[in-house]
């Protein structure tokens, strides 16, 4: 480790008043650098020691600084591929991005400033700006007004639904239609659940949140159940719960007795035709003793693993749902199921779908029971066109036999009622609906069908052909609750000790689609069930997620194996053994489940604020603190600054002339090296003016040189009028470009040298390169940093050298940005072997793409030069490496 | 010869304290444990350390609090809160204070570590 500071100091200490020869450079560049500000050619002990201690600290927070602005830039890269990958990610994963952003940015303008003795004031007060604009961006909540804790259903319509939540405000809203009958009952609203879960509470579900692992099942689980029990363990307040028993006694009055169901009913889940389908609580059967109970356990049921893995995938923070619960009494139902108004959307064959079960309608939604399907026609008289009795429910037929589920009467009512909801809200509807004992019909729910479905039954009437002929599957037959095609192997999940070891990219396979599984669908590649319909609310998440899933298959859980490689084609209702290449190029794209969600707009917004670059150009006008727009901005700003006050290098040359040492080595050109500490061996004669390569130290500028001398030069390359007549053009217009009246600083080759570091600075003539390393043991410190620019041939053909090299650079990982003729590179948090191989890389293009932007015109000039290139580095890295300190070129 | 070098956690949930204490030992990081500020303070006082891992929401004093409390034994000491608790302010307000490094979980452990190997390295450079 090139631990200059802790080395200088164990040796002042050890060896008091023994000058040795690292300090005696430390001192040489020290009075050079503080010449002309303390005005004393040689400085007494004191002295010195005072500015060793000042060249100590700056140097220790220019190291600072260097750190730093590779964590921010780090972490913005990460930020934006979460951003930008297309896939799923949750706040709480940008959000800590965005804390490790703000926390290098801020130690970056820390560092320079205490490295300038508080200079740049003004980064201080464009930071505390940025960051505030970011603040406020992040933790903003959706507005919310405070209303009444409990509102009756017959007073409730959709305007309302900021209160109630859109599953009551449309329950509400019918309730008022002649002919409907939904279950009396009332709301407890969003503003009663805010009065329930305070502040303090929400702070300990984020913090739980935050610190969640992103894959770990296991963590999702008993953090899910800690909050759900912490919620349950909240005492309701009083206020509160007397409310809640008076509301309940006068539902009582007219129904002496009654049980009720608690429905959830979440405010926010139409953003982005998010369903939210089946993954909050509904409790039925509630008598007034439990009340209180049931309210916090639906409550709870927000953070329940699969409603949180399901926003999470979504792109919905919990703060963006609130949640109320409908309080209803319980239809004593003989029949119950859903229905869709118009299926298949679009199509000019629709029809009325109705799916109905003996008793309740909870087993259609989670699969557990079979049920009867009815196709009807869209016009009075709904004739029923189609119908299919379940497959497993032979007995239960038996028992009724001469009694068909629904009869004709009831099939024809249902359809009115249903017809009349689809008008009422002129769009297709999902309709929950039950008949009781005495033939009355209720609804319990009635939405718009979520987008999904509509978006798959379109797929279905277009690609009806598109099922394979392929005679060879294993599996044939079930639902179809999801189209699509892909492959993975076989996971069996009975238990959720199994569920919290599914693996990524497998095949679920479960016996009923129940909703607890939907967490699991973040990394399944298919599901099939041995039962269930398209109408259960696994299936709607599936078709949500773009994943085949094949319902209804009997035996599956005995047929198939652990670890079975399987390909599942869901529109087919075909199973194949292995992976079926040949049928997975039909495999659709998955679309961006994060497209319009609050959390995307949110991080759109903040990324604003961030990732832009608009100070590009050191030189500009615009170049300046109060320019700074972005923490991008801050943080190139920053580094140029850094940089220059560190060697006052780059535009500003004001070095000692004495403190460079001409580089004896076997290569053409000058090369002057700067020791700034530790970059020479300890015995070297300090008053010779020049170093051999072999007394050098530093791990960075010997690499670079390996790279410069690996290769013999073989001179500009020859012209031809037109690149010659360019030289002459370009000189002209910029007479430091003539090397005639090139002063000393241009012709001359820089190191800047610690143990560690190297900045090598190009100014040849007609370019400017710039080579900047410092390596350490520690990935986020080490780096490269490479800028090219300039040339003697016109604009096109620099350009076009700047991108061969631009090419080559890139075949060896680096991260490229291109302007015109100006290149920059980089590489970060990389181990060393692998930066000493890149210094190489750099050190060898540095000298071999002298002069040949003269002949970048010329036909397949570019290409032979590239393939040149390509084989001298790989050959030259494939060599075995020299010794440090003992390069060939001595 | 150099001095030995150890790590103090705190962390009122005791599974992070015992995971993470693990997974430093088994990388040759010595550390002690403490599950609120006064037991790290009273570690503090008895012991050496160089560098501090600190969550920021802790019954008692909190994380900030604790931090202060700490600087006023060993000035020189280097602190890296990591936490779950967080709004962005929070974390600025932690370096603003004198906080080595803040960060705000997930962070994976073997970022963790290197965090922890730069400030023991800051902590080498100021002794």
């Amino acid at each position: 480790m090139g631990n200059v500071t802790a080395y200088l100091t164990r040796k002042s200490r050890s060896l008091a008043g023994y000058v040795l020869d690292p300090i005696r450079t430390f001192k040489t560049f020290v009075a050079g650098r503080f010449k002309n500000r303390l005005a004393v050619d040689h400085p007494s002990h004191q002295d010195v020691e005072a500015l060793r201690t000042s060249f100590n600290t700056r140097y220790r927070h220019f190291r600072s600084l260097l750190t730093a602005n590779n964590n921010a830039l780090q972490a913005m890269a990460e930020l934006e591929k979460l951003y930008y990958s297309g896939e799923s990610y949750r706040m709480a994963e940008a959000r800590s991005k965005i804390v490790a952003i703000l926390v290098n940015v801020y130690k970056i303008v820390r560092n320079l400033r205490e490295m300038t003795s508080g200079k740049y004031a003004e980064l201080e007060s464009r930071f505390e700006k940025i960051s505030d604009d970011i603040t406020t961006i992040i933790e903003s909540k959706p507005s919310f007004k405070i209303g009444p804790f409990i509102l009756p259903l017959s007073q409730i319509n959709r305007k309302l639904r900021r209160q109630t939540g859109d599953k009551m405000a449309n329950l509400g809203e019918i309730s008022c239609l002649p002919g409907i009958m939904v279950p009396q009952g009332f709301v407890i609203t969003a503003s009663a659940t805010n009065h329930f879960i305070t502040d303090v509470h929400l702070a300990e579900i984020n913090r739980r949140l935050q610190i969640l692992e992103t894959d770990d099942l296991e963590g999702l689980y008993k953090t899910c159940a800690d909050l759900q029990q912490m919620v349950r363990e909240i005492p309701l307040p009083p206020d509160f719960e007397e409310l809640l028993q008076m509301q309940y006694g006068m539902l009582e009055k007219s129904a002496p007795g009654c049980l009720v169901a608690m429905r959830s009913s979440a405010v926010g889940e139409d953003v982005a035709g998010i369903s939210f389908a089946g993954l909050y609580t509904t409790i039925l059967d509630v008598d007034r003793d439990h009340l209180s109970e049931a309210y916090k356990r639906v409550i709870a049921g927000k953070y329940s693993p699969r409603a949180i893995a399901y926003r999470r995938r979504r792109g919905v923070r919990h703060e963006d749902i609130e949640m109320c619960v409908g309080c209803l009494v319980m239809v004593d139902a003989k029949v119950s199921g859903v229905a869709y108004s118009s299926y298949p959307i679009g199509s000019a064959r629709q029809k009325i779908r109705i799916v109905a079960t003996p008793g309740l309608a909870k087993g259609v939604v989670d699969g557990t029971n079979s049920s009867d399907i009815f196709l009807a026609n869209w016009q009075p008289p709904y004739a029923v066109v189609h119908s299919e009795d379940s497959t497993d429910s032979i007995e239960k037929r038996a028992e009724s036999r001469g009694n068909p589920l629904l009869s004709q009467a009831q099939l024809q009512e249902l359809c009115e009622k249903i017809m009349l909801l689809e008008d009422h809200f002129k769009c297709p509807q999902d309709i929950e609906w039950s008949f009781d004992g005495r033939g009355g019909l209720h609804i319990l729910q009635c939405r718009p069908i979520p987008q999904d479905i509509e978006e798959a039954a379109k797929e279905k009437t277009r690609d009806t052909t598109a099922t394979s002929e392929d005679e060879t599957a294993i599996i044939k037959g079930g639902v179809c609750a999801g189209d699509g095609i892909a492959s993975g192997k076989v996971f069996k999940v009975f238990t959720s000790e199994d569920a919290q070891r599914f693996p990524h990219d497998a095949v679920l396979a479960v016996e009923y689609p129940l909703p607890e599984w939907a967490p699991l669908l973040n990394r399944a590649s298919a599901v099939l069930a041995e039962n269930g319909t398209e109408a259960g609310h696994l299936a709607t998440v599936a078709r949500e997620f773009s994943l085949p899933a094949l319902f209804s298959l009997t035996d599956i859980m005995r047929n198939l194996e652990n670890g079975q490689t399987i390909t599942v084609d869901s529109s087919a209702k075909k199973i194949y053994q292995g992976c079926r290449k040949d049928l997975l190029i039909r495999k659709r794209p998955r679309r961006d489940l994060m497209a319009g969600s609050p959390v995307q707009r949110i991080l759109t917004e903040a990324l604003q604020h961030i990732t832009p670059l608009n100070l590009n150009d050191p030189a500009s006008h615009y170049f300046k603190a109060a320019w700074c727009e972005t923490l991008h901005d801050i943080t190139r700003y920053c580094h140029e600054k850094s940089v220059s006050e560190m060697f006052n290098f780059g535009e500003k040359i004001h070095f000692d002339q004495g403190m460079a040492k001409r580089l004896v080595a076997d290569v053409p050109l000058q090369w002057w090296v700067i020791n700034l500490a530790d970059g020479f061996r300890r015995d070297i004669d300090e008053a010779q003016k020049s170093i051999d390569i072999k007394d050098i130290v530093s791990e960075p500028m010997l690499a670079i040189w390996q790279g410069i001398s690996a290769y013999p030069w073989q001179g500009p390359p020859p012209l031809t009028t037109r690149g010659l007549g360019a030289i002459i053009l370009q000189s002209t217009m910029r007479p430091e470009l003539d090397p005639a009246v090139a002063s000393k600083l241009i012709v001359k080759n820089y190191f800047l040298i610690l143990k560690s570091y190297c900045n090598l600075s190009l100014r040849l003539g007609y370019h400017y390169a710039m080579i900047e390393s410092y390596i350490s043991d520690f990935l986020s410190e080490s780096y490269i940093t490479f800028r090219f620019k300039g040339g003697a041939a016109d604009m096109r053909r620099k350009a076009v050298r700047a991108r061969l090299l631009a090419e080559i650079l890139r075949e060896f990982g680096f991260r490229v940005e291109l302007r015109s003729d100006a290149l920059l590179a980089r590489l970060k948090k990389q181990p060393r072997d692998y930066l000493i191989k890149r210094l190489q890389v750099l050190g060898y293009l540095s000298l071999h793409t002298r002069q040949i932007d003269m002949v970048m015109d010329q036909q397949d000039s570019v290409a032979r030069y590239k393939s040149k290139f390509l084989r001298e580095i790989n050959e030259m890295l494939a060599a075995e490496p020299t010794p440090p300190g003992g390069a060939e070129h001595g | 010869m150099d001095k030995q070098y150890k790590l103090l956690l705190v962390d009122d949930e005791v599974e992070f304290l015992e995971t993470t204490a693990k997974f430093l030992r088994k990388r040759h990081i010595e550390c002690e444990t403490a599950d609120c500020c006064m037991q790290g303070l009273d570690l503090l006082s008895a012991d050496h350390f160089d560098v501090v891992l600190m969550d920021m929401s802790m019954p008692g004093l909190n994380g900030l609090q604790c931090m202060a409390e700490m600087k006023k034994v060993q000035p020189d000491l280097k602190i890296l809160i990591l936490t779950g608790h967080g709004s962005l302010n929070a974390g600025i307000n932690g370096m603003k204070q004198g906080a080595f490094n803040y960060c705000l979980k997930p962070i994976n452990f073997e970022d963790l570590l290197e965090m922890i190997l730069l400030a023991r390295q800051a902590y080498k450079e100021n002794d």
